[in-house]
């Protein structure tokens, strides 16, 4: 048991370099939707989820295009609900080119649902600079602006007549 | 978060064939009203007036009386000229994706917007980080914002990237300080981006959002990331892109983030036995 957590965490501190940032991180917790890629269930182990058939803006007519394989996350999911016992969990610091890194993961149902760094490596990594990135967070589920406490929304752009419609109206409109 | 309506001036206008909003944060909003809608209105002025020299929907711009040999390069106002020298910069930059003479004159329309928001918004709205009581101040000009944030205050921009493919919702959120955010996209008026290569509609994107420094370039890389095309994502290390997202026309979503992707959400290269989030083994 204790082997499986700190080969993973190893692992996890391998790659969270790639992720650069503590909150892109807790954004890909399985329970994560992928932002329109598949809305499958929150791994219960349940492959056959449907896909809804993304349908495009106007201008394209893709439709009915499959999702990505769920089977995968799904089987991944129930493996680790099998494995991993919940708590949390903090790794040793690895050294990675970028520096050490120490990562700590929170294991909740049987599935990861956090991923932290604890120890922030400090060579080339600029935490400072990292920090104002603005790594686009995935939204996991259905949220509407107002809920998410949202300033402005950015998306292609309005014509006057669209802006009416639009998420920013709304906001402009309740804090006007 | 300041509550509605308290210490949160918005207003809006329409410019440029969208509208703008521009939100002033202050403590006190009361304080120094009058000079926040005194730099709102100088601001809207500007861009005004940037679209009187530079639309190409009015015969008497100065961009039009240039196609149409009214004018001569140097009788034209002086912000053209620098708006075009930008251009050919932009074109050499992006490899030739962002081409402002594809329609064989001088067509800035994909570059005005970004361009004339950053500059309007940092001469008019930043002064009023200096004052008492004001956290912070951004314009966000039909999806494509500036913010800027006073270093004292503990202010964050919450932005919301639009669901290109859920109409009134939003994909992901983002927080931002000072910088800018831009999204292109076939969502709100359909497949009006042309790629100069090969001089035909985009469709592959549905939109790609782009985080930088400034504006100007975070609309030109967001227009030249619908372009590119889902699958390249080559220019992100360019330099001022901080991060960003893109959206293909099917739904998948790709994201980096200091020029690096986040493959965290791929979840087709999860092998059998990987983690519930996709991790690259030996990375």
């Amino acid at each position: 048991m204790k082997k499986i957590i700190y080969g993973l965490l190893a692992t996890v501190a391998g790659v969270v370099l790639l992720f650069s940032y503590r909150t892109s991180l807790d954004a890909v917790a399985p329970a994560a939707s992928t932002g329109g890629t598949t809305r499958n269930g929150t791994s219960t182990g349940s492959s056959g989820s449907t896909s809804t058939g993304s349908t495009t803006s106007a201008g394209s007519t893709a439709s009915g295009s499959t999702s990505t394989s769920s089977p995968s996350s799904s089987a991944s999911a129930s493996a680790s609900s099998s494995s991993l016992k919940d708590g949390s969990f903090t790794g040793q610091a690895v050294d990675t080119r970028y520096g050490p890194v120490q990562v700590r993961i929170t294991v909740s149902g049987g599935k990861i649902t956090k991923v932290s760094v604890p120890q922030y490596p400090t060579q080339s990594f600029r935490d400072q600079q990292i920090n104002q990135q603005a790594v686009p967070t995935l939204v996991s589920e259905t949220l509407s602006a107002q809920s998410a406490k949202i300033d402005m929304v950015s998306g292609a752009t309005y014509t006057s007549d669209g802006y009416l419609q639009s998420l920013q109206s709304a906001l402009d409109g309740a804090r006007a | 978060m300041i509550p509605a309506g308290q210490g949160r001036t918005v207003r809006t206008a329409g410019v440029m064939g969208t509208v703008a909003s521009i939100h002033v944060i202050a403590a006190d909003g009361s304080r120094e009203h009058r000079a926040v809608l005194a730099a709102i209105d100088a601001c809207f002025d500007e861009l005004r007036d940037v679209e009187r020299v530079f639309s190409t929907f009015r015969d008497d711009s100065d961009i039009c009386r240039l196609r149409d040999g009214l004018i001569e390069a140097d009788e034209a106002d002086a912000r053209v000229a620098v708006v075009r020298a930008a251009c050919v910069d932009a074109k050499d930059s992006t490899g030739g994706r962002f081409d402002a003479w594809r329609r064989g004159w001088f067509d800035p329309t994909g570059y005005v917007k970004g361009w004339a928001t950053e500059h309007a918004a940092r001469s008019m709205l930043a002064p009023l980080l200096g004052r008492a009581g004001i956290d912070a101040v951004g314009i966000n000009v039909g999806g494509d914002m500036q913010l800027f944030t006073a270093a004292e205050s503990a202010w964050l921009w919450h932005v919301g990237v639009a669901d290109p493919t859920r109409c009134g919702e939003v994909s992901a959120t983002m927080e931002v300080r000072n910088g800018a955010v831009a999204t292109s996209g076939t969502a709100e008026r359909g497949a009006h981006i042309i790629d100069p290569h090969t001089n035909a509609p985009v469709l592959g994107v549905a939109s790609a959002t782009v985080v930088a420094d400034g504006l100007e370039l975070a609309d030109l890389w967001a227009t030249t990331a619908v372009i590119a095309g889902f699958d390249d994502l080559s220019w992100i290390a360019s330099p001022g892109v901080r991060s960003g997202l893109v959206v293909s026309s099917d739904g998948r979503v790709r994201r980096w983030a200091n020029g690096l992707e986040l493959t965290a959400s791929d979840r087709s290269t999860a092998a059998p036995d990987a983690l519930p989030f996709a991790v690259r083994r030996g990375a």
